[in-house]
């Protein structure tokens, strides 16, 4: 049977290999724990989400920097794809707060913001379907349709590409979906009053703020 | 290695270099940075935002070597390594300019290295540095950098609109805007009387299409003029960028390298960036062929570099390539105020200073972190200028170089997280005349005052 307290010798590995990024010790934690009988959704709702959480928290007020963001943001990903494959061999599935797909619009190939969003979703609990950057609005579209997304997301650096974030906004209506699939943008292009213009669900300036507006989208659904 | 077969190698090196996903990439930059660092016992005290340490500046140049030689370069679109050798870093360097023609006629400047505390001034090379702009005011904007006495280039900013639509990057739409926007840079230039005055790029311009469409002799960009070929943060670069050198190089054309390090982000806290930017800069004079090479360094949260970090890095890096090569390297203050307040010029003037005697020629100038469409004017970047002049001739040493951007720091950087955003260029100028309002005039004088308290030793100026 499952156990859903976590032994705080078990927990304390994961948290330490999540917060250092070191995604080989994170997997292992993670399938001792699993062979030790620790309950999955417990393991992903106590231990990994607060870490990357507290990981984000953290990045945000730069007492560490990226690549420590994106190295636990790495490990927290193989975490997941563990438990993932144990609950899929015993015929269940793992919850997700929501799957978002995100992506830096076409001509754009700036995307180390998208990637900053991409990893605090994830540790969040979001299933991120990151279609990478230079994407064409109809990708967004067709990766949203495919991963049965939630929220889509796009980003444009630079002035010029942000008329991309348009193109997704104008194709989600276009063809039907826009009810479907909230459109959320960012990027410094961008701002509050161009968000408005084309149509699209929310826009944040910040990082931090592209997940709140996530969360919001997920309670209105 | 000659230039030509340097080229065709950097291109064979795109194709059979190791390959390896962009993730993996960044995070060897960043892990090797960080043993450099540590190696070479590159500090940081946040009370010596401009250091006065031959010993640490040559180190930060040697750990920037020999970062590129340990993880090279990424090219996006393969996703292979190109890789560089010592000698290929040495030798290319040996071949790069220490002496610039900008612009032609009676407006031609000539851009030379400069040494750490050099006696002679630094041009100032500026304009909206690639900000966004509104097309209906983008000529009286330009005219209010060209007409200043204290700038002797201007580079253009990024239009958002053709005819009010968006601008769509690699469309016949950013041709047309580029084909408009370089026209209109050269008649700002040609209606202050400098028709030859150098102009450093059009920011426009976003894909190598857009870029090219620049090249025009009567009125667009010259060969005298110059344009920007990038590199994605850190030290990546793709054949949009790659494909620009050889017809620049055709034209005539100068060629600026620009590098935009975060400082926080792949290269860590500021020792780690001053590392990256060191190693950026010899990127760009190997694969770019750049005449001259402009850091346009960004912090990770609020997009600027007039916080400690940033001068940091602007002060090592820039000693670091002051002290070790010849070339020509320019940095632009990026701000978080905005026009018509005394913080902008406050935070313009700490960059300034310090960019001024660790071996800078000027660019810029950014504000409001680069947010905000037509949040940029001429004064600003005249000021520039000028303070770059004043701490120049006063003899400013780095230590009291420190010492003032330490006393200037308390005076904007509270705003950090909830800026001072100012005016656009339409409220802070009388459009008819292009003349600053009495209001951002009025700021310009109170700051000037204050840093004549300081020490500085200015020369008249347009608005005193």
């Amino acid at each position: 049977m499952a156990k859903h307290t976590i032994p705080k010798e078990v927990a304390e590995k994961l948290v330490v290999a999540l917060q250092k990024g070191e995604e080989a010790n994170a997997v292992a934690a993670t399938q001792a724990a699993l062979e030790a009988g620790i309950e999955p959704l417990s393991l992903i709702q106590e231990v990994i989400v607060p870490t990357l959480t507290k990981v984000g928290e953290k990045f945000e007020n730069l007492d560490i920097f990226l690549p420590e963001l994106m190295a636990a943001g790495i490990a927290g990903t193989a975490c997941s794809a563990v438990i993932e494959d144990f609950l899929m061999k015993q015929g269940a599935s793992m919850e997700v707060a929501g799957t978002v797909v995100i992506g830096t619009v076409k001509g754009d190939i700036h995307d180390i913001g998208k990637n900053i969003v991409a990893s605090l979703l994830k540790a969040h609990g979001y299933r991120v379907i990151d279609i990478g950057k230079d994407r064409p609005a109809k990708e967004f579209i067709e990766a949203a349709e495919r991963s049965k997304a939630d929220v889509i997301a796009a980003s444009a650096l630079m002035s010029i590409t942000r008329a991309g974030c348009r193109e997704v906004a104008d194709l989600l209506r276009e063809v039907g979906l826009k009810d479907k699939y909230p459109l959320i943008v960012g990027g410094g292009s961008l701002d509050q009053a161009y968000a408005d213009e084309i149509g699209a669900d929310g826009y944040s300036p910040t990082a931090a703020g592209a997940v709140d507006l996530v969360h919001s989208l997920m309670r209105d659904k | 290695m000659y230039m030509n077969e340097r080229l065709l190698e950097i291109f064979q090196r795109s194709r059979s270099g190791t390959y390896m996903t962009e993730t993996e990439f960044d995070l060897r930059v960043a892990k090797r940075t960080q043993e450099l660092v540590k190696a070479f016992e590159i500090t940081f005290d946040p009370q010596m935002v401009c250091p006065s340490d031959d010993g640490m500046a040559d180190r930060v140049f040697e750990a920037g070597v020999q970062l590129l030689v340990d993880v090279g370069a990424y090219h996006i679109d393969t996703g292979r390594v190109i890789p560089f050798t010592r000698s290929e870093i040495m030798g290319a360097l040996r071949q790069a300019p220490d002496t610039l023609y900008l612009g032609e006629g009676q407006d031609m400047v000539i851009a030379t290295h400069r040494d750490v505390e050099d006696p002679n001034p630094p041009l100032n090379l500026t304009g909206p540095a690639g900000q966004a702009c509104s097309e209906e005011i983008y000529l009286a904007n330009l005219i209010s950098y060209a007409q200043e006495p204290y700038v002797h280039a201007i580079e253009s900013g990024a239009t958002l609109t053709y005819n009010g639509q968006d601008i769509v990057a690699g469309t016949l739409l950013e041709v047309k805007a580029v084909q408009r926007d370089s026209a209109t840079a050269r008649e700002a230039v040609r209606r202050v009387g400098k028709p030859g005055m150098h102009i450093g790029d059009c920011a426009t311009g976003m894909t190598a299409i857009g870029k090219m469409a620049a090249s025009e002799p009567i009125n667009g960009l010259r060969p005298c003029d110059g344009r920007l070929v990038a590199q994605m943060c850190e030290l990546k670069t793709n054949d949009d960028q790659l494909v620009r050198i050889p017809h620049l190089r055709n034209y005539g054309s100068h060629i600026i390298n620009l590098m935009t390090p975060l400082t926080g982000g792949i290269g860590g806290g500021p020792q780690g960036v001053a590392v990256v930017s060191v190693a950026e800069t010899l990127f760009g004079v190997l694969a770019y062929y750049a005449t001259y090479h402009y850091l346009s360094i960004t912090h990770i949260k609020w997009t600027n570099n007039s916080d400690p970090w940033g001068m940091y890095v602007l002060a090592m890096a820039g000693q670091a390539l002051a002290r070790n090569t010849h070339i020509v390297i320019t940095d632009d203050p990026f701000n978080m105020c905005g026009p018509c307040t005394d913080e902008l010029l406050y935070e313009v003037a700490g960059h300034s200073i310090i960019g001024s005697v660790c071996g800078y020629t000027q660019h810029g100038v950014g504000s409001t972190g680069g947010n905000l469409p037509d949040h940029h004017t001429g004064l600003e970047a005249g000021f520039q200028g000028e303070v770059g002049i004043a701490a120049t001739k006063t003899g400013l040493t780095r230590e009291q170089a420190n010492e003032i951007a330490l006393r200037l720091l308390p005076k904007y950087q509270d705003t950090f997280e909830n800026p001072k955003r100012g005016k656009p260029f339409q409220e802070a100028y009388d459009l008819k005349t292009i003349t600053p309002t009495q209001e951002w005039q009025d700021c310009y004088r109170r700051v000037k005052d204050e840093l004549t308290k300081l020490g500085l030793e200015f020369e008249q100026g347009p608005y005193d």
